[in-house]
């Protein structure tokens, strides 16, 4: 731990998935394991950790809780682990506040993946005022975005719900999450608003709309904005 | 339970003039000594107590009797029916009068008395049947509550009749000599009327059907059978009877819903108890499966880099992995939908959104294959369960995949009437004839043997089943195979329009 490499905390109950997570992040930072949710909270009793990788099924708490608790004081990117055909509990916890989840099995080079998008993210901020990806140049300060320099018209909701994803680059949104934030409180089940918009935007800002390369759809969760030079 | 009848006994008439006789004796001594008109008195006195207490029939009888007595014994010329004096005309006459009016209005008086306490009576037996009926657990405790009710006061026989599972009625207590009334009863039961049998319909005496009616429905039919006196058709029990059966339906009702509750009850423990089992063996197949995934991808990584020959094992030993945990998940996946309790968390939805995703799903399969999308480009949106359609798109394209390892895959949507038909379209051999059924069904192998092969097209069906379509596999003239699955269109919801566009 006397590196500079990122700590990345590990809570997961099974000894051998905490090994190939180790194994597997020796490049991103240095692991520290923790088989439950106390030993978990312990782990930020020293120098705090850069990153969570949180396993939902913990023996000693639910994961969901676990990330709550931690966002009431860190607002460190949660990386959650979780079963397939279980998304109401991805989508608990990415309420929770959790940034990402991956689905087990999961391959090492996937995880590395989201592990650096997220350490990246935190680095960089929010801050930027221009957004470029692919073609398409989005300028947050004069409100206009561009395809090869040429102007595309989006109407107040698809710029807002951009805006939204941009903002949150890398993150897996809830529909909870987008409608609240682009249509307001009322709206959160009114799922079709948020599908038919995103399909607006496919339709203006990808090149194959029917396979997007950055609006993706994250099926049954949400959705998530992701730059393709941070993805595998 | 005092029976209130108008038809008289003989032996009140009898008694009538047997007071007439008395009172005539006992007056008899004071002929002279009192005036006759207050003889007259005690006559209409006697015909007033014989009107309370044997009612009207006697009381008229008694008022002619006294009036004949008191003519033929007190009147001059005595022991004769002539009248000397024309003035006992008057006296004769009013006395007759009088003692009809009060006879009539002691007699009314004693009637209006007998109602109040028969009512009263009924009403505390119904009273009581109710609490008893409140307290039963079981069809039969209440066929033998409403029997015992019905036999105790009413002195008449009673069958209930109760629907079971299959709709049948079934008769608590069995009728004796077979049930000859069954498809009358049914009748009663179906329209919700009361019908009267006549002996041979019933099978054994007069009878009076009436439906059980609760405020839902119709529960059942009260068979009364008439008494030795044949009077249960009589009206002034109707009411009787008819409360007697509304107590009856709302206690069948209680024990319906009861049974209801329970059925509910046990099916969620057992839902809840498989998927829990069905959450733990996932679990537990689970961690293994992704220990195993993991490690093999971590050697595959390791450095410095393993001999090519390791190297190709530990690819092998995570492709297997992954294939064994795509297995356990259709395995999984096929337990959950077969419980046939699958919750669709439909929603409006664009197609283009679930294939899109799907692709991105099964990229990894699906490498170095061409694959061409052709949606109709005005596709409404449609209401389906994003994550199940995924499934079913990922399955048969894992299929078209597999069985066809060259050539295009094309998915195709369009609108054909009210559904909007989707095909996975791929240029393989094509399914063996007549296999164009069989291929959905559970372990169906499809065109070559391969190791469970079937268990995803079978998730397809019960997937497109559950959203009110139909899967189809066609054999395409050119080779290949077609799959084939049609969504209901619907109506979509309307979106508001965005102020300022």
């Amino acid at each position: 731990m006397n590196d500079d490499r990122p700590l990345i905390l590990v809570v997961e109950d099974e000894p051998q998935i905490r090994r190939f997570v180790r194994a597997a992040l020796e490049d991103e930072g240095c692991v520290v394991e923790a088989g439950s949710a106390a030993e978990a909270l312990e782990a930020f009793t020293g120098p705090g950790p850069a990153l969570a990788i949180i396993d939902l099924g913990l023996p000693d708490r639910d994961g969901v809780e676990l990330i709550r608790e931690l966002r009431t004081w860190t607002m460190l990117p949660v990386l959650v682990l979780s079963a397939r055909s279980a998304e109401a509990e991805k989508v608990a916890a990415l309420d929770a506040g959790a940034d990402d989840y991956l689905t087990k099995p999961f391959g090492v080079e996937e995880m590395r993946a989201r592990v650096r998008a997220l350490l990246r993210r935190q680095k960089v901020g929010a801050g930027e005022t221009v957004t470029e990806f692919g073609s398409i140049r989005v300028d947050r300060v004069h409100r206009s975005v561009t395809r090869d320099g040429i102007a595309i018209h989006l109407t107040p909701i698809e710029y807002r719900l951009l805006g939204a994803l941009l903002t949150n680059a890398g993150r897996v949104m809830t529909h909870r999450q987008l409608l609240k934030d682009v249509w307001g409180a009322g709206y959160a089940e009114r799922g079709h608003y948020l599908r038919i918009y995103i399909g607006h935007l496919r339709q203006k800002l990808e090149a194959d709309p029917a396979r997007p390369r950055y609006l993706l759809t994250e099926t049954g969760v949400g959705y998530r904005f992701q730059f393709q030079d941070s993805a595998t | 339970m005092r029976e209130f009848n108008p038809s008289r006994g003989i032996g009140d008439y009898f008694r009538a003039a047997l007071a007439c006789v008395a009172t005539t004796l006992l007056t008899l001594p004071l002929l002279g000594v009192v005036d006759a008109a207050n003889i007259v008195m005690i006559f209409l006195l006697v015909v007033a107590l014989v009107a309370m207490w044997l009612g009207s029939g006697p009381a008229i009888l008694a008022a002619f009797g006294g009036v004949a007595l008191f003519d033929f014994f007190f009147v001059e010329p005595r022991f004769s029916m002539a009248v000397a004096d024309a003035q006992y005309l008057i006296t004769l006459a009013v006395m007759l009068t009088v003692a009809l009016v009060i006879g009539q209005l002691a007699a009314r008086l004693r009637e209006k008395a007998l109602l109040a306490a028969r009512r009263e009576d009924e009403t505390r037996g119904l009273y009581d049947i109710a609490k008893e009926l409140s307290g039963a657990i079981a069809a039969d405790q209440v066929a033998d509550i409403v029997h015992r009710f019905l036999n105790a006061r009413l002195e008449i026989e009673a069958i209930l009749y109760l629907p079971r599972a299959n709709d049948t009625l079934v008769a608590f207590p069995a009728p004796r000599g077979g049930d000859q009334c069954q498809t009358h009863v049914r009748a009663v039961y179906e329209q919700g009327r009361p019908m009267h049998l006549v002996a041979e319909e019933s099978g054994y005496a007069p009878a009076l059907a009436l439906p059980l009616i609760s405020p839902v429905r119709t529960r059942g039919v009260l068979l009364v059978f008439a008494d030795h006196a044949e009077r249960v058709c009589a009206t002034e029990r109707r009411p009787l009877l008819d409360a007697v059966a509304s107590l009856t339906a709302i206690a069948v009702e209680r024990l319906h819903y009861g049974e209801v509750v329970q059925e509910v009850t046990l099916g969620m423990e057992s839902e809840r108890l498989r998927s829990a089992l069905l959450s733990a063996v996932s679990h537990d197949l689970r961690t293994p499966l992704t220990v195993l995934v993991g490690l093999a991808d971590a050697l595959t990584l390791a450095r410095p880099a393993l001999p090519p020959s390791a190297l190709d094992s530990a690819v092998a030993i995570r492709d297997q992995a992954l294939r064994l945990s795509g297995l356990v998940h259709n395995l999984l996946d096929m337990a959950r939908l077969q419980t046939g309790k699958i919750v669709l968390n439909r929603e409006w939805q664009p197609l283009e959104e679930v294939v899109g995703s799907s692709l991105k799903a099964m990229a990894g399969m699906l490498v170095g294959r061409e694959l061409r999308l052709d949606l109709a480009p005005d596709l409404p949106p449609l209401e389906f369960d994003a994550v199940l359609l995924e499934r079913v798109f990922c399955n048969l394209l894992e299929n078209a995949a597999k069985y066809a390892p060259q050539g295009d895959i094309v998915i195709t949507a369009r609108t054909a009437g009210e559904v909007v038909e989707v095909a996975v379209v791929d240029a393989g051999p094509g399914l063996p004839p007549n296999h164009e059924e069989s291929v959905f069904d559970l372990f169906e192998r499809g065109r070559h043997s391969g190791a469970g092969g079937g268990l995803g097209l079978a998730i397809c069906r019960a997937i497109v089943e559950a959203h009110g379509g139909r899967i189809r596999a066609e054999r395409r003239a050119e080779g290949g195979t077609r799959m084939v699955f049609t969504l209901p269109l619907g109506t979509p919801p309307v979106l508001e329009e965005e102020a300022g566009e």
